[in-house]
């Protein structure tokens, strides 16, 4: 088997595992982003729309908190969908067996699962920029956007620490991982208005991209535990 | 090797993740309500005097700047232009100083207070470029906000916020009442007040492109436009809207160079203030008016200096001082030794979440790092690690100090990993 129809046949099992999940995780996402339309608009009907600017622009509130955790939850869920059928039963080992490099294997399984958590990251910023659009100018929108990428970031954080808890497969060490993920996701939550982290979301995408070479550790150790 | 990189990355986002949040945990136990040192010009000694607090409870002190000390009664008695409402009610009114009398009503026609705080500097905090251009003659009581905002760029464009559409008219309007006084586009800068509780409305200061400075408001529904003229040289940072019903200055205008100036209401008078060692990315400054002095204070995390000044801004005295809470304590000092730096997220100066060192004094972290190296080592060696199999793990530590000897700590390095 070539590593291209290798590649293919490890994404095709992946989707089959996280397809129920990853439909779901759509609905709530379109549900949630449904929701903040209907609440902004409502928003906009009772109250004066240039009250509202003054409350956003000036008072720095922000009116989109309702996918702040959308990301960080869809993550969680899609390594949840991957990762825990993998580790239950022994599968996973069973998996590290196939003809091709460990680390090779669960590059691929995150890739499959981030892509897919990308999609609908991709589909929170573009909705959120539409939504806020629709009653802010061009400014606005683009703000909203950008105060939203740490929480897109917190996706893939929350994705790649989920997977390396479940991978682990030693209690003590699941700990310390799950210490690293919510110290990281806890750095991504601590705005106070629009684009505060302006000046940092590009060193801290350089930190979550750390995670991409961690997640091959616990594979490894899983594979040559005694 | 992809193991090893693997630790390796996860170890750095240890590091990372402590290097924030354990001095946060630290300041969460030990921080504790110091504050700034409060510092006026009292105008019965004609001498500065402070109050700070000292240690923990209510340790406060009232002193001057010879060292007498005062019980807070006497202290608010002399500074009191701002206890006038105490001496009111003790019945010190009115008072009488410099042979001149002060009653109620002349101290409150002389009260003002004007601050300017770093994260106030337009590159401190990010900003959504929309302003509502109020109406400044309103013909009621109260302020009102209109239903469009402007922003800058090649003409001076109202957004309709109704519709959220430009509104072409008033587009048109202001655009060609700027150019007529000379305004030339693209706009560099807008600075206003944004607000409708205030006693009245100023409109905006613009900064075009070549630097020329002009003041726009709305006036009766129509555009209201006055070219600024500025010293030859002077280049506009920041201009710091503060209107006052006292209708002497309209804030504050600080220069590219760093220097500050109050702006005159009306003639657009700019008055230099002397203060040395100003700086406005760092420092917080407040100018107090009193019927007789105006004194400007301003401190950073350490120094606190004040200038009292008499009512033409001539300087007649000057005085600077390290506060309490910039005194370390021992605590501070041993966290200062265990760890070579900490990472900031937010900084007093600014409303943008940073990831800001803090480097410790180098004696103390040498000794922190030179500890965790030694434990870091002892316990990789008990790992059966040789030293070059050490060596990464030990330059994290080199360069983390604590942070790195937890991560190792807590992620030792797999016997059939290791080199």
């Amino acid at each position: 088997m070539s590593s291209k129809s290798l590649l293919a046949a490890v994404f095709l099992k992946e989707w089959l595992k996280i397809r129920w999940a990853w439909l779901g995780l759509l609905g709530v996402n379109l549900a949630v982003l449904a929701y903040l339309f209907v609440e902004m608009r409502h928003q906009f009907q009772v109250e004066h729309s240039e009250m509202i600017w003054y409350w956003v622009f000036e008072l720095r509130r922000l009116l989109y908190t309702e996918i702040k955790y959308l990301p960080a939850l869809t993550g969680l869920v899609i390594a949840a969908a991957q990762f825990v059928p993998e580790t239950s039963g022994g599968r996973f080992r069973l998996s590290l067996h196939l003809p091709v490099r460990g680390d090779l294997l669960v590059w691929g399984w995150v890739g499959f699962g981030a892509l897919m958590g990308g999609l609908l990251a991709l589909l929170d910023a573009g909705a959120l920029y539409l939504i806020v659009g629709t009653w802010f100018p061009h400014e606005g929108a683009v703000s909203a956007v950008r105060t939203a990428l740490p929480w897109l970031l917190g996706g893939w954080v929350a994705y790649f620490a989920t997977a390396l808890v479940l991978l682990e497969p030693q209690p003590l060490r699941r700990l310390v991982y799950l210490g690293i993920g919510a110290g990281f996701l806890a750095l991504l939550y601590q705005e106070r208005g629009y684009q505060e982290y302006d000046q940092v979301i590009g060193w801290l995408t350089l930190a979550a991209l750390l995670l991409v070479p961690a997640v091959v550790l616990p594979a490894h150790r899983y594979r040559h535990r005694c | 090797m992809t193991a090893r990189l693997a630790r390796w990355s996860l170890l750095l986002l240890i590091v990372l993740v402590l290097a924030v949040w354990l001095p946060q945990l630290w300041n969460l136990v030990f921080e504790y309500r110091y504050g700034k040192t409060k510092l006026f010009y009292s105008p019965v000694r004609e001498d500065f005097v402070y109050t700070e607090l000292l240690g923990e409870g209510h340790d406060f002190i009232y002193r001057d700047r010879a060292g007498s000390d005062y019980t807070r009664e006497e202290f608010e008695a002399l500074i009191p232009f701002i206890y006038y409402k105490n001496m009111e009610l003790w019945g010190r009114l009115p008072l009488e100083l410099a042979g001149q009398r002060f009653d109620k009503a002349a101290i409150r026609a002389e009260r003002q207070v004007m601050a300017l705080d770093p994260v106030e500097l337009p590159s401190h905090a990010p900003r959504v470029e929309l302003f509502p251009l109020l109406e400044s003659n309103p013909g009621r009581a109260r302020l009102r906000f209109p239903e469009n905002a402007f922003r800058g760029g090649e003409r001076l464009e109202f957004i309709d916020s109704d519709a959220n559409r430009l509104d072409p008219e008033l587009t048109e309007r202001y655009s060609e009442a700027l150019a007529e006084q000379g305004f030339r586009f693209p706009l560099q800068a807008i600075f206003g007040r944004v607000s409708i509780l205030k006693a009245f409305d100023a409109g905006y200061f613009l900064v075009d492109a070549v630097g020329d400075l002009f003041h726009v408001k709305r006036l009766d529904g129509e555009p209201w436009v006055n070219p600024v003229p500025l010293p030859e040289g002077l280049e506009v940072r920041h201009i710091k809207v503060a209107e006052n019903q006292r209708r002497e200055f309209l804030g504050f205008l600080v220069a590219k160079d760093g220097s500050l100036y109050l702006l005159g209401d009306g003639d657009y008078g700019l008055i230099p203030l002397p203060l040395p060692g100003y700086d406005p990315d760092r420092m917080e400054l407040k100018i107090i008016f009193n019927p007789l002095y105006r004194t400007a204070i301003y401190s950073d995390r350490e120094q606190i200096h004040a200038v009292a000044m008499d009512r033409d801004f001539e300087v007649i005295a000057r005085y600077q001082r390290t506060m309490a809470m910039a005194r370390p304590r021992l605590v501070d000092r041993l966290w200062e030794t265990l760890t070579p730096y900490g990472l900031s997220l937010r900084e007093p100066e600014s409303r943008y979440v940073a990831l800001s060192p803090r480097l410790h004094p180098a004696p103390g972290a040498a000794i922190g790092i030179g500890l965790s190296l030694i434990l870091a080592y002892l316990f990789l060696r008990r790992r059966g690690q040789s030293l070059r199999a050490s060596a990464v793990d030990l330059i994290i530590v080199a360069l983390s100090g604590l942070y790195g000897l937890i991560a190792v700590l807590v992620l030792p390095p797999d016997r059939r990993t290791a080199g």
